[in-house]
């Protein structure tokens, strides 16, 4: 199949889903639950072909606009959309995880209003998503971002007869907005530096002529994506905005949103656009430093949370810890074996995180579906009435702590491994990291393998599609964890590889069709 | 190029990013942070249009005795509508949560509306 030609449709697909969503539901409301799930399969469909395509036959290149890269003028107008490895990748893990949302909303929003908006809503939030996974083109990147920004924060505020949701949800908005507004300067002083938006173009200028100014927009890129990424000084939004919003929307920004529009495209900017023409050494370091960081901090207050969603929020916060150590690593020790490694395990964990991440707050959703609270200290004894659920949280917590059978372990083994051999310190602090990430996840099970409490008696296994999810997700995680090695042979390491290849992104762009 | 009369446009915008970032910050009032913030924006899209201005040149509109080489860089033009669109969509969301919070809590002071912790 022609990669190229299936390409568009990514972004199509959700797009047309999304806006005739309120025409559809005008039909009733199978119709419209129907619909979400035909559009998002159709997504998940496409982005596994365009994953496949990229994996047989290599990056692939799709313009908008002219064809050749030097056009008529002396400039070339247009916008590219650049699908290497990692990019496939992200889109394989965004339409699966999303597609999987959608199925458990039919069961888990069934008591809410709006829901026509709602399934408008998260399937644009997917389409900002896979736009930024695919394009090529920096401002088209803010576009896109500002996209799936603006939808999370409606999602995050959906439940606006709450107090909560409203509050997070301002927050959220209030951060979001710094951030983007970071990206959107870093990007002017580029093109005012440069005159070109193409990511590729801006490589081979920035080597032949790297200025002032491109380390100061790098610097505002570091910042606006870190405020993304929910990162340590400045991750307080997160932690209120991703509890506050509906469980499978949690799953969602916690699983995907965070890494897409914060430490994919960190990696994407810091690897493909600057890559070997800044000092790698320093700025490989800096996110090393806000890693180890953000890793003790997110997981030591994940342990003294009471409410189940906000310490899986915090426990997001220490997971994302480990993925930027393992760029961090990556970027200071470029080109070398411990380089390939690190950035090898950070994408595994950028992978395995979204699964075991989604897992957990759907799970979390059930519960709160079943019992009406999240409290910690009233869901003792949940494992006698809901054992599916609770095998699928003792599975996603053993994976996140990172233990053998179970995909966590392998892209967890990478980073430390990586850590150790970089600097024997880093990888004591994230071996300290996954202490504290332990000690919250067995309070949790502790708790659901108490004592019964009379309010639990009478909670049971939710129903078929909110089930249905959690098995895929949880058979996911075994399966993948069955084949670590090989996984990571087959695809991580290539992923890396080709991060690591700015040439090979260069070479991309000029020679496309 | 006359470089002292672009450098006022720069000045200007960087001092709007600036007073917008401390009405964000500082400020406690919801209404007159979202002020700041659309300050801030409005900063960057001026930073935007006036790296594309060419002194003397005309708006890249097709017409008589205008060509390509007689008008200002189009492309910053095209991002700064984006941008602003992007812009009203963020300010209307966030205004429309404003007005939720004060139903909620009758008061816009952040301090006071600081129900979730942890």
């Amino acid at each position: 199949m022609n990669g190229e030609t299936i390409l568009p449709y990514l972004i199509i697909v959700p797009l047309f889903g999304a806006f005739s969503m309120p025409i559809i539901s005008l039909a009733g409301r199978k119709a419209r639950e129907a619909w979400a799930v035909i559009i998002s399969g159709i997504t998940l469909l496409v982005g596994s072909a365009v994953f496949h395509s990229v994996y047989e036959n290599g990056p692939m290149l799709y313009t908008l606009g002219a064809k050749s890269p030097f056009g008529k003028a002396n400039f070339p107008v247009r916008i590219v959309w650049e699908v290497d490895l990692l990019s496939a990748l992200m889109v394989l893990m965004v339409t699966l995880v999303a597609f999987l949302a959608v199925l458990y909303s039919l069961g888990y929003m069934k008591h809410d209003t709006g829901l026509d908006k709602y399934y408008t809503l998260i399937l644009i939030l997917e389409l900002g998503m896979l736009g930024i996974a695919i394009t090529g083109d920096l401002f088209n990147f803010y576009v896109f971002l500002e996209i799936m920004s603006i939808a999370s924060y409606a999602l995050v505020a959906f439940r606006n007869d709450t107090w909560e949701g409203i509050e997070a949800g301002i927050k959220y908005m209030f951060v979001g907005s710094i951030a983007s507004s970071l990206v959107l300067l870093g990007i002017a002083l580029l093109y005012g530096q440069y005159g070109t938006l193409t990511m590729g173009y801006l490589a081979v200028k920035i080597a032949q002529n790297p200025t002032v100014v491109a380390k100061v927009a790098l610097a505002f890129f570091i910042a606006g994506l870190l405020f993304k990424s929910g990162a340590s000084p400045v991750h307080m939004w997160l932690a209120d905005a991703h509890p506050a919003a509906p469980s499978s929307i949690s799953a969602m920004l916690s699983g995907l949103v965070i890494k897409i529009g914060g430490v994919y495209a960190l990696a994407r900017i810091l690897f493909s656009i600057y890559g070997s023409s800044v000092n790698m050494k320093t700025v490989g370091w800096v996110i090393i430093i806000f890693a180890c960081i953000t890793l003790i901090v997110g997981n030591a207050m994940a342990v003294i949370q009471t409410d189940m969603k906000r310490l899986l929020a915090y426990s997001s916060v220490g997971q994302i810890g480990y993925i930027l150590l393992g760029i961090g690593i990556g970027l200071a020790a470029y080109g070398s074996r411990t380089g390939d490694i690190a950035l090898a395990g950070a994408i595994y964990h950028t992978f395995n995180h979204a699964l075991m991440k989604a897992l957990l707050f759907l799970i979390a959703g059930a519960v709160i579906h079943e019992l009406g609270t999240r409290n910690l200290n009233e869901l003792s004894g949940l494992a006698k009435t809901m054992p599916k659920t609770t095998f699928a949280f003792l599975i996603g917590a053993a994976a996140i702590v990172g233990l053998p059978p179970l995909n966590g372990f392998a892209s967890k083994w990478l980073i430390y491994e990586s850590s150790a051999m970089f600097n024997p310190i880093l990888a004591t602090i994230a071996v300290i990291g996954t202490a504290f990430c332990t000690a919250a996840y067995v309070r949790v099970l502790y708790t659901f393998f108490g004592k019964p409490s009379e309010k639990v008696m009478n909670a049971r296994d939710p129903d078929a599609t909110m089930l249905w999810p959690m098995i895929i997700l949880a058979l996911a995680i075994i399966v993948m964890g069955l084949f670590p090695w090989q996984i990571s042979d087959k695809v991580m390491i290539p992923v890396a590889k080709a991060l690591e290849n700015q040439l090979g992104y260069i070479a991309t762009l000029m020679g496309g069709a | 190029m006359n470089v002292p009369d672009i450098s006022i446009y720069y000045f200007g915008a960087i001092a709007l990013v600036l007073i917008g970032l401390y009405a964000a910050l500082v400020k406690k009032n919801l209404l007159k942070i979202l002020i700041g913030l659309s300050i801030m924006e409005t900063g960057v899209n001026l930073l935007l249009i006036s790296i594309g201005y060419v002194s003397g040149k005309s708006a890249p509109i097709l017409s008589e005795g205008v060509g390509p080489t007689q008008a200002v860089d189009p492309i910053p033009q095209a991002l700064v509508l984006t941008a602003i669109v992007i812009g009203v969509a963020t300010t209307a969301m966030a205004l429309s949560a404003v007005v939720l919070i004060y139903e909620k809590y009758r008061t816009l002071n952040v301090e006071e509306i600081r129900r979730l912790r942890g």
